[in-house]
């Protein structure tokens, strides 16, 4: 409950502040550019194509701007009134997603009022709006995670490092692979494959939002997948916060 | 509240270090119920740490901290009331609002909420701009909603950092009587400074850190007797009346218009006040020529070396522990705000108005 009392009180900064404008003025932006095209009508796979990059892409704005209000002295009266490191850091968390969420919303409403997909109806939106969001909240949730006010510098080093040998396919390929010894790059496919395992929820929900294909099995499952790793994420987010010295920036120690 | 006796916060072997730099080193201090410890420093000695650490924000590397006899310090949040050093809060909400809020984040609710809310605009004296936006607020304005907000849960304790860091003098002023008020209302509070007037004015007892130890501690009270020199300041003084001041005691030297007492006393001092009355000069000023408790200060900050520091072993006690008749229930002497004078020269003006009117020497506490 204080979690989204927080949350309030957060957003209520954040539209009072003007910072909003941005999100506005962006989601206003990707609708005249990508959505509204004059004389050309728009299907509900390029709808989602656009708003599942879209999305994540005002997803790292935002969650960066919450946790620099987060990560501010003032957070030293809330946290001395009884509210918890948890509460703290969910209510930076659900202010960013709200935003994101709302931007994405407006989004759908004007595409709905003004160029509505022909082949796009409630439900069809809503099951592409599940794996879009939950990405959404997968970033916003990894954002935190490896943000100065969670992660120590040594541990931010360490996932990002994870995080580009994951991904390392991608640029250690073809002729540069094939001229590593056998054994490192057995290695190394282990460990991409390992690193990468996480990954798979948030590219096929990507997948999913686009193509709505719920019919077998696996989307569902997927569905559970990015639930799980949220929940992996912020489990880490909340465990390291409420282990580690509570020393917001520009809060120098006397 | 609690018992008086018991220990509000207790703090033994306490060491903290962000790095390779130690800030704290086996600082041991104990804080009974009702009393007001001030923690003297200079910036940077650590208070802020020690502030954070009570409050459970930062982990000690070594060391045990209690407060109400738990060391769950995030559960003991709830009777605490924090009041930061820099005046820095959420900026976009009225005080009102704010208010709310950080009511709301204590566990008040409803009427409970609105009216508690209220009182306290009242009581820090912001009727007048409690739907203004806190950007708009001077300094001193956000101090007094910084101690309105820290006493939204009726806390026990009271923790300060600096409550007079920036203000301007009338600002000054108004935070220290307010907090001055809160002390009067029995609440326990530790106030960490660098303004030596602060801790006169508002505390019982007195701590000095330096160097991550307490140097010393000592009874406000007892660093409230006559300066060991002090100088008065008179209308005129005849020559007869300097050769009869002066030999009173080597010590004294008498201009037309000045006495300098050296190796002062409270006998000494009596006599030549005694003198002046009795002779009807008027006495414009008595003023220590350095103040006891900067004194105090000055020779603990220098009798913790860093070669002793250095070679202290961990297990060692303090500098300086508390004893049980240091921690005895506060009795408040009835103080003044820094520049109202001398107690001693107040005492006799009263005995001498008190003669005149045919009233009894009896002390303050027994009228």
């Amino acid at each position: 409950m204080r979690s989204l009392r927080f949350t309030g009180f957060m957003l209520l900064e954040y539209l009072r502040s003007g910072r909003v404008a941005l999100e506005i003025i962006a989601t206003m932006v990707v609708f005249f550019v990508f959505l509204r095209r004059v004389g050309i009508s728009m299907n509900a796979e390029y709808f989602f194509s656009v708003t599942g990059v879209y999305a994540p892409i005002l997803t790292l704005y935002t969650t960066a701007a919450f946790i620099g209000l987060g990560d501010r002295p003032q957070g030293y009266v809330l946290l001395a009134h009884g509210m918890s490191r948890t509460n703290y850091l969910l209510g930076i968390f659900g202010s960013a997603l709200s935003i994101v969420a709302g931007s994405y919303g407006i989004l759908a409403l004007m595409a709905a009022l003004f160029n509505r997909p022909l082949d796009l109806t409630i439900f069809g939106w809503m099951l592409g709006t599940i794996p879009l969001l939950l990405n959404v909240a997968l970033l916003a949730a990894l954002m935190l995670m490896l943000s100065p006010l969670v992660f120590p510098s040594s541990w931010r080093l360490t996932v990002l490092g994870l995080i580009a040998l994951a991904f390392s396919s991608n640029f250690i390929g073809g002729p540069i692979f094939e001229s590593l010894p056998p054994l490192v790059r057995a290695i190394l496919r282990a460990i991409q494959a390992v690193l990468g395992g996480p990954l798979v929820p948030a590219f096929y929900g990507f997948q999913l939002t686009v193509t709505r294909d719920y019919s077998s099995m696996t989307a569902v499952a997927n569905i559970l997948a990015q639930i799980s790793l949220l929940i992996a994420l912020l489990g880490l987010a909340i465990y390291s916060f409420s282990r580690r010295d509570l020393i917001f920036s520009d809060g120098a120690q006397g | 509240m609690s018992n008086e006796h018991d220990m509000v916060i207790e703090i033994e072997d306490l060491s903290k270090s962000y790095g390779h730099h130690d800030v704290l080193r086996g600082l041991s201090l104990r804080v009974a119920a009702g009393e007001v410890y001030g923690l003297l420093g200079p910036n940077g000695a650590g208070k802020s740490t020690l502030l954070h650490l009570l409050l459970g924000f930062l982990k000690p590397n070594a060391g045990r901290v209690q407060v109400f006899g738990s060391s769950n310090l995030e559960a003991m949040r709830a009777q605490i009331g924090y009041i930061p050093e820099r005046q820095r809060y959420h900026t976009r909400y009225t005080a009102r609002e704010y208010l709310h809020f950080m009511g709301e984040m204590s566990g008040l609710y409803g009427s409970e909420l609105s009216n508690r809310v209220e009182e306290l605009i009242v009581l820090v004296d912001l009727e007048a701009d409690a739907n203004r936006m806190l950007n708009t607020f001077s300094k001193g304005m956000l101090q007094r909603l910084g101690v309105a907000q820290a006493l939204l849960g009726d806390p026990s304790l009271l923790l300060i950092d600096e409550p007079t860091s920036g203000l301007d003098p009338s600002g000054q002023r108004g935070v220290l009587d307010l907090l001055a008020s809160l002390r009067d209302r029995g609440h326990t509070v530790f106030l960490c400074t660098h303004y030596l007037h602060e801790i006169e004015y508002l505390c019982d007892r007195v701590g000095v850190l330096a160097r991550g130890q307490i140097a010393a501690e000592a009874r406000v009270h007892d660093l409230r007797m006559p300066s060991s020199n002090v100088m008065i300041e008179v209308n005129l003084l005849e020559p007869e009346l300097r050769n009869q001041l002066q030999a009173l005691s080597m010590g004294i030297t008498c201009e037309p218009r000045m006495i300098q007492i050296r190796q002062n006393t409270p006998q000494l001092q009596t006599e030549v006040l005694q003198i002046l009355i009795n002779a009807g000069v008027a006495i414009l000023a008595l003023e220590p020529l350095e103040s006891p408790l900067e004194q105090f200060y000055t020779q603990a900050v220098q009798s913790v070396t860093p070669a002793q520091v250095a070679q202290r072993p961990k297990k060692e006690k303090p500098v300086f522990v508390a004893t049980p008749a240091d921690l005895a229930p506060p009795k408040r002497p009835v103080t003044r705000p820094p520049g109202e004078g001398e107690t001693l020269l107040n005492e006799l003006l009263r005995r001498s108005s008190g003669s005149a009117n045919g009233e009894t020497n009896k002390p303050e506490s027994e009228k």
